[in-house]
């Protein structure tokens, strides 16, 4: 069966059988293989995507069941090959290990970010605790989050502030700061 | 892993669905938010012809109030949508602690009422593959003969497992089931049949359609005990909820139901008088109570978590619960 959905903010259209699931249909028929099969049995969360901006499980969605929906996935967050703060985070603060956890964790941290620009410590945690990570980050994975909304809040910060006192600010913040120019205004734009 | 081939259907329409239910049978399964019935068919629990995905049917979401007051919720409607509504939450708080509770946060947004409340029984036997079913041997509830739990009798006895339930039972909810004849209400606990092999008392087309609450049991007090493995994602392995509220005269009303620990939620018989004569003693005594719990818990080795430590645990939460409500 023919079925559409954007993905990435590409339409797309595929011949599926009916059984093909969301993961499928991105790892083999789109050659999107960021999207990772954990337990494929729906409880780690390395398959999450979003679903019209709701994270999702890619693995025990049918494909046709997302017919006409906007799916991102985590080839599609980053803007003209420069990775989002999220990301940057996640391999400055050692957020991912092994990284198989990682794109999971990025997307379900993304819909959460993309909803409340401000959440508390358990907050993430609660958003993130269907994610299993088996490397034991999850230390690492919070100060993740939080370091890409110290860069959010700095970027807002430095824009309405005079450059000198923004630079030292982004100097005592992280060891490799970025171009001022290309500073995204939101964690995880 | 793939799943097995089906052919599926998207009606548009619940009586559309009803049809296609009807006609298809026992060749036929319902995909609400497939967060159990995909994982099934992907361990071979199930290989059916037809797949019914009422996913695309309007008018079987959200949440509303009926003219005498009464709140329905769409059988469709997510998870999240009933743990988060602000207004259902300060009517029904134990509602919205038990589908709060409910698997991970991803989940409960992929997940279903209506598909809670019609969730498969669960058992270490049967909730595996089929090559680790095939190598410990088949039970009677898929491709066996012999019940590993109970091996001397004829019954399943996976537990019912959907946290909604008990929550649902003490709030004296019904549920309306669509059918080729039409709709009807029925009492939740009907809905039950207490066999772990075929846990759902509906006939052939029918389908979970409504939820209501009834007015009369807003604002009660509530508190849903849920033990598991893992907080962040794990099923019930023994969980209860007390519904309690004390009337101007003193009165008390209280209803208390338990889940994942027998086939099918259960609400405690005879709970308001034995509760009323606990608390007429100074200080209450709350051990016959707990009493009362534990004849209704039938916990058998359905998990890798023994049974007994399962039964402590209800007698545990049944305490906290009442503790909490009573405070």
């Amino acid at each position: 069966m023919i079925t559409a959905f954007t993905v990435n903010g590409q339409p797309r259209r595929l011949e599926l059988d009916p059984a093909t699931l969301l993961l499928e249909a991105l790892r083999e028929h789109l050659r999107l293989t960021g999207t990772k099969c954990g337990c494929d049995d729906s409880s780690c969360g390395a398959c999450t995507v979003l679903v019209n901006g709701q994270p999702a499980l890619a693995c025990t969605l049918l494909a046709a069941g997302c017919d006409g929906a906007d799916i991102t996935t985590i080839e599609g967050i980053a803007t003209d090959g420069r990775l989002t703060a999220l990301q940057r985070a996640f391999g400055r603060m050692g957020g991912a290990q092994c990284g198989f956890c990682t794109p999971g964790m990025v997307m379900a941290a993304k819909a959460l970010l993309d909803g409340n620009p401000d959440p508390s410590d358990g907050e993430i945690q609660a958003a993130l605790s269907g994610n299993i990570c088996r490397c034991t980050g999850y230390v690492q994975i919070l100060a993740s989050v939080r370091a890409a909304l110290a860069e959010a809040a700095g970027a807002a910060a430095d824009a309405a502030r005079p450059k000198a006192a923004a630079d030292a600010q982004r100097r005592a913040a992280g060891p490799t700061p970025p171009p001022q120019a290309a500073e995204p205004q939101s964690a995880h734009g | 892993m793939s799943l097995p081939s089906f052919q599926l259907h998207r009606p548009r329409e619940l009586a559309e669905a009803v049809a296609l239910w009807t006609e298809h049978g026992a060749a036929a399964k319902l995909l609400a938010g497939g967060t159990d019935l995909i994982p099934s068919l992907k361990q071979g629990l199930f290989a059916p012809d037809h797949l019914i995905d009422l996913g695309a049917i309007a008018g079987l979401t959200g949440i509303s109030r009926a003219a005498n007051g009464d709140w329905l919720i769409g059988a469709m409607t997510r998870i999240h949508e009933v743990a988060e509504d602000p207004i259902l939450g300060r009517e029904f708080p134990l509602l919205a602690a038990a589908a709060g509770q409910i698997a991970s946060p991803v989940l409960r947004r992929m997940g279903t009422l209506g598909g809670n409340l019609c969730l498969d029984t669960r058992c270490l036997w049967y909730n595996q593959s089929y090559l680790w079913r095939q190598s410990c041997g088949f039970c009677l509830k898929k491709n066996g003969a012999v019940c590993h739990v109970a091996p001397g009798g004829r019954r399943c006895w996976a537990a019912f497992s959907a946290d909604t339930a008990p929550a649902l039972l003490v709030l004296d909810a019904s549920v309306e089931i669509a059918g080729p004849a039409g709709a009807r209400w029925l009492p939740l606990a009907e809905l039950y049949s207490g066999a772990g092999d075929h846990p759902l008392r509906l006939g052939r087309g029918e389908i979970l359609s409504r939820v209501r609450l009834p007015a009369a049991a807003a604002g009660m007090r509530g508190s849903y005990q849920k033990f598991r493995i893992r907080n962040s994602i794990d099923y019930p392995l023994a969980a209860l909820a007390l519904a309690l509220r004390r009337e101007a005269n003193g009165a008390v009303t209280a209803r208390l139901a338990l889940t994942a620990l027998n086939p099918a939620p259960v609400l405690v018989a005879g709970l308001e008088r034995c509760l009323a004569a606990a608390l007429a003693a100074d200080p209450p005594d709350l051990a016959a109570v707990v009493q009362l719990v534990n004849r209704a818990a039938k916990p058998l080795s359905t998990s890798t978590v023994p049974a007994d430590y399962r039964r402590e645990m209800v007698l545990i939460q049944a305490r906290r619960a009442l503790e909490a409500c009573l405070a």
